[in-house]
């Protein structure tokens, strides 16, 4: 089994880090590629994969349009990409820590016909059949613990344990692809339009200070 | 008319407290820019007079019309292999400006790609503003507008929903009803259940998670206070209800994740030992002074989440005698 695991183009968000940290336990069995699409070749996200033991291959996509593109056109970028590298099961993280949105995952998985399952908490081969994983989320209150064959698309959220990864070596090489060779002409690529809306700067609102009893009488005043 | 559509959350037979709200929301934004509201329940297997029981709730929260699935494939979690199909089928079918999902995770398994499939803007996160703009040419325009925090925290995005020439797709924080704004008299409407997307995907075994009434509080109260049983105890049997107690935030994070409390209160020694749920335009984080609380009877920190519990009972007394 071919394990892809997504990281943003300069540095690894909190929950790539955990999708990162997920798929190195996942063992002998799986071969671990790491993929960043767009950005510089000196990029955190690279460098993190390159260090990292139970990588196989680091690749870089190189192309100056995936700086500006949509969730939608990376979304099918990197699902070309998953084909081309023969990956059944791509781990990512659920969002970024900048927009924060969430959306290339399903983008992913939307071009690669794959399923997409989310707030996974682990996951492993199955001993049920080969190309199969079980994977264990939160859903709807519970731990679920699922069997689902290959392709599939599994988004991790950040967690406390964000920052431990596997055994660190010296750097691996760096593969770079370029969206020719995925059979993408960018100049044919029609970005969508932007649906983030408008921005409004400034940080949200400080923290307010309160005595015992205001707190209580806060908390009460919601009480229904 | 334009089409507001919820989906229903529903946890162990009952609608969750996350969900209440977001009809109450719906509502809210029906009444005020003319649109219907339908609830859309996809559920396992249910008799009759339980789903006649749960329609009856969503209709007193705000619905003006309840789409019923119930199919033996809609009995798991609610995932996109299993539940996409439903929804994508409603979507096309009705077409609506908005499509809100209620905090507690379920958005986030469903809301991404439901957008990705229709093409829809996609807000998680999210808290509703409306407006009423005067204008002396035209009558005043009702404007309903969806903000949310960047993840980055330098700033919120604004969308305009009039202004989009699409659907949006949200995911609304949690907050307090305070009170039932539709009618109980449901006309409910029951729907196919179209063929799984991916058949093959399927549930081995499930548990219910302690910490799963985090995933559906409007308030949260932070601690990460050592604490024992009894103080512990105490704090949560003083908690009024919609209220919910994180002990360990640092290692809870997955919790948090889920949750989309509109006011959280930090409990702490200091602000930075605690992981916080993300910021709710319009909500609040209260730092209640921990040295104050914990220097009245101070044999220990965890004397803090007693003197809170004592506080919510003097706070209920002065509210009772009030009355």
């Amino acid at each position: 089994m071919n394990a892809l695991v997504c990281l943003e183009s300069v540095r690894p968000s909190r929950a790539s880090r955990c999708a990162l940290r997920l798929a190195c336990e996942l063992g002998e069995g799986a071969r671990l590629v790491v993929l960043s699409a767009g950005g510089s070749v000196h990029s955190e996200s690279l460098d993190l994969a390159r260090r990292c033991a139970a990588v196989t291959r680091v690749v870089h996509l190189d192309d100056p349009s995936l700086e500006v593109a949509d969730y939608f056109t990376l979304g099918m970028v990197l699902a070309e990409a998953a084909r081309r590298l023969d990956a059944s099961l791509v781990l990512t993280g659920e969002s970024s820590d900048e927009e924060g949105q969430g959306l290339v995952p399903a983008a992913l998985a939307h071009h690669l016909r794959a399923p997409l399952v989310s707030q996974v908490q682990a996951v492993r081969t199955s001993a049920l059949c080969p190309d199969s994983v079980e994977v264990t989320l939160r859903a709807g209150g519970r731990l679920c613990r699922l069997f689902s064959p290959l392709p599939l698309v599994a988004s991790v959220p950040a967690s406390g344990t964000a920052a431990r990864l596997a055994a660190e070596r010296h750097p691996c090489g760096l593969e770079v692809l370029t969206l020719e060779q995925l059979g993408i002409d960018p100049s044919r690529l029609v970005f969508r339009p932007d649906l983030l809306g408008g921005f409004v700067p400034g940080p949200p609102a400080p923290f307010r200070h309160t005595t015992f009893d205001e707190a209580a009488d806060l908390l009460l005043r919601r009480d229904p | 008319m334009a089409s507001i559509v919820a989906y229903i959350d529903v946890r162990e037979g009952m609608v969750t407290a996350p969900t209440r709200f977001l009809l109450a929301e719906a509502r809210r934004v029906a009444d005020f820019a003319g649109a219907t509201v339908y609830a859309l329940l996809a559920l396992g297997p249910l008799d009759h007079s339980k789903i006649d029981e749960l329609a009856e709730q969503v209709s007193a929260g705000g619905a003006d019309r309840v789409l019923c699935s119930t199919h033996e494939r809609l009995a798991g979690p609610p995932l996109d292999a299993t539940h996409g199909g439903i929804l994508g089928q409603v979507a096309e079918h009705l077409r609506p400006v908005l499509f809100l999902f209620p905090a507690g995770g379920v958005g986030v398994e469903l809301g991404p790609s439901l957008a990705v499939r229709t093409g829809a803007a996609y807000v998680p996160n999210a808290h509703l503003e409306l407006r009423s703009e005067r204008s002396d040419v035209a009558p005043a325009s009702q404007r309903v507008v969806l903000t949310r925090w960047r993840a980055a925290g330098d700033g919120r995005r604004r969308i305009d929903v009039g202004d989009l020439e699409r659907p949006v797709v949200a995911v609304l924080a949690s907050g307090r009803v305070s009170r039932p704004r539709g009618q109980p008299s449901p006309e409910v409407e029951t729907i196919p259940c179209p063929e799984p997307r991916f058949p093959e995907l399927r549930l081995l075994e499930f548990e219910a998670l302690p910490d799963s009434a985090v995933e559906e509080c409007s308030a949260l109260v932070c601690t990460a206070v050592p604490a024992d049983a009894a103080a512990l105890a105490s704090l949560k049997s003083a908690l009024p209800a919609g209220a919910a107690l994180l002990t360990t935030p640092s290692q809870d994070v997955a919790a948090l994740q889920a949750a989309r409390p509109s006011h959280v209160f930090l409990l702490s020694p200091g602000e930075n030992t605690i992981a916080l749920p993300p910021p709710v335009p319009g909500g609040s984080v209260s730092l209640v002074d921990f040295a104050e609380g914990a220097k009245g009877t101070a044999r220990a920190p965890e004397d803090a989440l007693f003197a809170l519990a004592d506080a919510l009972g003097r706070a209920r007394a002065r509210r009772e005698g009030g009355a």
